[in-house]
C-alpha cells in the first residue's frame, strides 16, 4: 500500500535534514509502529506522508499504491484515502464538526451527501466513541479537552473512511479509559476494513498491547535504525532507545 | 434611563429598551453615534462590505454596556474608526474587529478606549486582527488611554495571514485549498453572531471573495 523509498527531508527555508534516508514498505492490512525519542524525525514523517508544506522531500519517492504522490497537495492524498490523525489537531473557530465532516465528506467523494446516512453514521460514531452527542454541532476542536480531540480525530477516520491511517501520538495526553475507547474504535475499524493499514506512531508500547502491530520500528537520528515484533517495542520499553538488541535490519 | 441613543448621519434614531441587540450590514460608508445610558446593554454585530467606517460609543449612565463585533471583507483604501467614551463609572466595553483584506490595498482599524479621570471601575477591552489575503497593506493602532488606575482592561492586534497549520489540518481531511479559505474566512468574520441571517449573508459576500468581485 505505502511503499517509503530511500527519502531525505528538510525543513523548507533552513538548511536542516530531518529524516535521512529513510525507507519502508507498509503492506495491505497491516500494522506498523513507530517509535523513537523525541525530535528524531517521527512526526515529521507522518507530514511528509501527508504533504505538509513546511517539509520538503530532497530525494527518493513515496509511493501510494504504486503510484507517486511526492508530488501531490495535501488534499489529494487524502482523496487517495490517507489520513493523519494528528499530535495536536487545531482549532477552527465558527466552523462546527458537523459542517466541517459534511464538506469534507463531500470533497472526498466528489458527491453530495446522503444525509440520512451521514447522520445514522455520525450517531453510531458518537455512541461507540462514548460522545456526548451535542459535541457535533461544537466548533471543530474548541474547548474540546485533549481527550476529546483525540477521540474526535477517530470520529473523523470512522466517518471520512480512509484507507491508510497515521496515528500520530493518538495515545499522548489520553486517560486509560479514554485509551481503550479510542484503540478499540481503530480495531473495530480495521475489522471492517480488512485492507486498511495503520502506522502508529508513539513514544510508549502501552497503545500497542491494544492494537497488535505486525512490525515495529525503532527511529533514530532521522532514519529507521531497527525492526522488529512486539518483543523490540517491550525491549524498548524496559530497556531505553539506545540499548535495544537489534533484531533484525529493515533495508 | 435605560436608553440607547443611536444618531446616524446626524439623523437621531432613539431605541428605550434596556438591551438592545443589532445586526447591521452595510455596504456603504457609516458614521455613527451611540449614546448608552443607565444599566442599558449594547450588543452590536456589524458587517461591513467594503466601506469607511466611522463609529463612537458614549457609554455615559451607570453599568451600561457595549460589545461592538465589527467585521469587513475590504478591496479598497478604507478606514474603520471606533471610539469608545468611558463617561462615567462602572462602565464596560469589549470591542472585536475583524477584517479581511482582499488585495494589495490599504485598510486601517484607528480602535481607541478611552476612560477618564473620574470613571472608575471599568472595563475596556479590544481585540483586533486583519488577514491579508495577498500582500496588503494593513494598520492596526490599538490605543488605550486611561486616566484611571482602577480599570481592567487588555487590547490586541494581529495582522498576517491563516497559518499554515491550519490550512494542512483541513487539506487533510480533504478540503481543497480554496474551500478550505472559505471556512477559514467565514469562522473569522463570523465574529460571535450565531444568526442564520448573518452567516448567509456572509457566505454570499465570501462566495464574490472567489469570483473576484
Amino acid at each position: 500500500m505505502l511503499e517509503i523509498k530511500n527519502i531525505n527531508v528538510k525543513v523548507k527555508d533552513l538548511d536542516k535534514e530531518i529524516i535521512k534516508g529513510l525507507s519502508l514498505n507498509i503492506n495491505d492490512g497491516e500494522v506498523h509502529a513507530i517509535m523513537g525519542p523525541n525530535g528524531t524525525g517521527k512526526s515529521t514523517l507522518s507530514k511528509v506522508i501527508m504533504g505538509n508544506y513546511k517539509y520538503e522531500l530532497t530525494s527518493g519517492d513515496i509511493l501510494f499504491n504504486g503510484e507517486s504522490i511526492k508530488d501531490l497537495e495535501v488534499n489529494e492524498r487524502a482523496k487517495k484515502g490517507i489520513f493523519l490523525a494528528m499530535q495536536d489537531p487545531t482549532v477552527i473557530e465558527g466552523v462546527t464538526n458537523s459542517e466541517f465532516l459534511k464538506t469534507a465528506k463531500k470533497e472526498l467523494t466528489g458527491k453530495n451527501i446522503n444525509y440520512f446516512e451521514f447522520i445514522k453514521g455520525i450517531d453510531e460514531a458518537l455512541e461507540d466513541l462514548e460522545f456526548d452527542s451535542n459535541m457535533i454541532h461544537r466548533h471543530l476542536n474548541k474547548g474540546f479537552s485533549g481527550g476529546e480531540k483525540k477521540k474526535n480525530e477517530i470520529l473523523q477516520m470512522k466517518i471520512l473512511k480512509p484507507k491508510f491511517i497515521i496515528l500520530d501520538e493518538i495515545d499522548s495526553g489520553l486517560d486509560v479509559d479514554s485509551l481503550r475507547i479510542v484503540c478499540k474504535n481503530i480495531n473495530k475499524y480495521k475489522e471492517e476494513n480488512k485492507d486498511v493499514s495503520v502506522l502508529i506512531i508513539t513514544h510508549y508500547p502501552r497503545i500497542l498491547e491494544y492494537i497488535k502491530p505486525d512490525y515495529v520500528h525503532v527511529m533514530n537520528n532521522g532514519k529507521i535504525e531497527k525492526t522488529g515484533g512486539m518483543d523490540l517495542a517491550i525491549e524498548t520499553e524496559r530497556s531505553g532507545y539506545h540499548s535495544t538488541n537489534e533484531v533484525s535490519s529493515e533495508d | 434611563m435605560n436608553k440607547i441613543d443611536i444618531d446616524i448621519k446626524k439623523e437621531i434614531t432613539t431605541f428605550k429598551y434596556e438591551e438592545k441587540e443589532l445586526h447591521l450590514f452595510d455596504k456603504k460608508d457609516q458614521e455613527v453615534i451611540y449614546n448608552v445610558e443607565d444599566n442599558a446593554t449594547l450588543k452590536v454585530y456589524q458587517y461591513g462590505i467594503n466601506i469607511n467606517n466611522d463609529i463612537t460609543i458614549n457609554l455615559n449612565g451607570n453599568n451600561a454596556k457595549v460589545e461592538y463585533h465589527y467585521s469587513t471583507i475590504n478591496y479598497e483604501n478604507h478606514k474603520y474608526n471606533i471610539l469608545v467614551n468611558h463617561n462615567v463609572s462602572n462602565t464596560s466595553s469589549n470591542i472585536y474587529n475583524h477584517g479581511i483584506n482582499v488585495f494589495d490595498k490599504k485598510l486601517d482599524f484607528n480602535v481607541t478606549g478611552k476612560v477618564f479621570k473620574n470613571s472608575d471601575n471599568c472595563i475596556c477591552n479590544q481585540e483586533n486582527q486583519i488577514l491579508n489575503l495577498v500582500d496588503g497593506d494593513s494598520t492596526i493602532l490599538p490605543n488605550l488611554l486611561i486616566d484611571n488606575y482602577n480599570v481592567s482592561s487588555s487590547h490586541s492586534a494581529y495582522i498576517g495571514k491563516f497559518k499554515d497549520e491550519i490550512l494542512f489540518y483541513l487539506m487533510s481531511r480533504g478540503l481543497s485549498r480554496t474551500i478550505s479559505y472559505d471556512l477559514l474566512i467565514k469562522s473569522f468574520l463570523i465574529n460571535g453572531s450565531s444568526s442564520n441571517e448573518d452567516i448567509e449573508s456572509l457566505e454570499k459576500e465570501i462566495k464574490n471573495i472567489n469570483e473576484g468581485d
